[in-house]
């Protein structure tokens, strides 16, 4: 590689490093040496003195020796990694035993590197930064993730109202609530509508994607009748198919077992999929939805005339921004965030859902929820 | 809609207040009264006594769940549906509990809303209906 592919090179100075040594001329030179490259050291002479001085100036990074009197260089690691789990700074062991079983005990202790006693200050060095550079740009790469999410949730917050006031005006207009419209400014009333609503759905998915990903779901479960929600998303999405002459059939309605759910999330998961049917299948279609259940779950399952799922697109279907290369039927909008958000709000309650295609043409998506015992 | 009673709207967001009252007047609402936080519309009720209060949640200072104490406090009768843009479930609850008749997701689609309107006036306003209770429509 020519120096001007290198990746930018890591600020490590300032980094905090804790080497453990019982030998005070071990200490010593390489805590000189690791001075010298800019690194702030601490130092403890024993296992017991290690875990003080660790809960006080918790370094980044810790060197450690493995034989030493009171408890030894595993052990010390261990306990560290019990009590500071995930946050715990990773532990670099150094020391004379260079036995492979040796080797593979600190490995097992947690360590993330052996290294064996007389060392090269070079490979010591090299390690060091290896390891440095990783937690620092994992602490980093956590906090963008985390501004990301808050960002992405405080955006979409203070678009939706906004963008649903646009939408709710321009609706209005068309139904000639502030007097008659002319052609072209109906079609002008028209073009505000859909590209407001096309974007409050794509915020909404964010801000949905955005509370997921922060963990911050929460679900309000109530004892439904799966049914209840079926029937009243069906009813509500002929209105919208039958702009495209395509007729939604709801079957086996008589099952109706209890299940335990948060009502307006299944209810989005089963719009969700639904208008999805809607969306990839011909015009004048016909889909079928049934409803069903065994003794362990209950559900509902969605088949549709659309082109079915590809097998080399499978994979893509549930992901986050996982477009396929189908095309909506009637010119509408796709964010590739809809099944993602589904995905997760179905696993949420502990369920599944999945996909197959129709021998002939189409697909049928399955929900299935665990049955209220 | 088969309602000649006055409506008190209550939100923060001026373009909210339009869209909504342009809504009402469509649906054939002939009085509406406006006010654009908790404080303005405890009093604007003191005054008008509308017979109905649309109420949105998410207000600063004086919030929505305050607002609706405050109301019940003039008129326990008082009919009041919440206005929710993200309808969560707590909120919805803690509104419930307080009084609150219904709730409405103001960013669903223009129809849905009124249809929802539509229904708690029939709720609650049953001229002859066996919940003689309710405040009969003027």
């Amino acid at each position: 590689m020519d120096d001007s592919q290198k990746t930018p090179s890591i600020d490590l100075k300032g980094r905090s490093i804790l080497v453990v040594d019982d030998d005070r001329v071990n200490l010593k030179i390489i805590g000189g040496i690791l001075r010298h490259e800019g690194y702030e050291i601490t130092e403890a002479a024993s296992g017991e003195q290690a875990l003080e001085v660790y809960a006080e100036f918790r370094p980044n990074l810790v060197l450690l020796d493995v034989v030493m009197p009171g408890i030894d260089g595993f052990a010390t690691c261990r306990t560290l990694k019990k009590t500071y789990g995930e946050t715990c700074a990773p532990v670099i062991f150094i020391t004379a035993r260079n036995k492979a079983d040796d080797i593979v005990m600190g490995f097992d202790a947690g360590g993330v590197d052996y290294l064996t006693k007389p060392f090269r200050p070079k490979e010591v060095l090299a390690r060091i930064r290896t390891h440095l550079s990783n937690q620092l740009l994992l602490e980093q790469l956590s906090k963008a993730n985390a501004a990301k999410d808050r960002f992405l949730g405080m955006c979409a917050h203070d678009l939706r109202n906004p963008l649903s006031s646009i939408r709710g005006l321009a609706e209005l207009m068309s139904e000639n609530a502030i007097g008659p419209l002319t052609g072209e400014q109906r079609e002008i009333v028209h073009t505000i509508h859909s590209a407001s609503q096309s974007m409050l759905q794509l915020v909404n998915e964010l801000l949905d994607v955005a509370t997921i990903e922060a963990g911050h779901l929460k679900l309000a479960k109530e004892p439904t009748r799966i049914a209840d929600i079926v029937v009243r998303a069906v009813h509500l999405s002929n209105i919208e198919a039958a702009k495209k002459s395509t007729r939604i059939e709801l079957v086996n309605r008589t099952k109706n077992p209890m299940i335990d759910v948060d009502r307006i999330k299944i209810r989005q998961v089963v719009d969700n999929i639904i208008n999805n049917a809607v969306k990839y299948s011909p015009r004048g279609s016909l889909i079928t939805v049934k409803i069903h259940a065994d003794d362990a779950s209950s559900g509902f399952s969605v088949s549709d005339n659309g082109p079915g799922i590809p097998d080399n697109e499978r994979h893509k279907l549930f992901k986050d921004y996982g477009r396929l290369s189908a095309q909506p039927t009637g010119g509408e909008k796709s964010t590739g965030l809809g099944l993602a958000i589904c995905r997760k709000i179905v696993e949420a309650h502990r369920g599944t859902i999945s996909v197959e295609n129709n021998p002939g043409r189409g697909c049928e998506f399955v929900v299935r929820l665990p049955r209220l015992r | 809609m088969n309602f000649n009673g006055s409506i008190l709207l209550v939100d923060d967001e001026p373009h909210i207040r339009k869209f909504i009252s342009l809504l009402l007047r469509h649906l054939g609402v002939k009085t509406i009264f406006e006010a654009k936080n908790g404080d303005e519309a405890l009093e604007v009720y003191q005054r008008e006594k509308a017979d109905l209060v649309l109420l949105d949640v998410n207000m600063p200072v004086m919030d929505g769940i305050d607002t609706l104490r405050g109301l019940k406090k003039i008129n326990p009768d008082c009919v009041v549906v919440m206005l929710t843009s993200l309808a969560n479930r707590q909120t919805i609850d803690a509104a419930a509990k307080h009084g609150a008749s219904n709730y409405i997701r103001k960013d669903a689609p223009f129809e849905e809303i009124g249809r929802a309107l539509a229904e708690t006036i029939d709720t609650c306003f049953e001229p002859e209906g066996p919940d003689a209770g309710a405040p009969p429509a003027p």
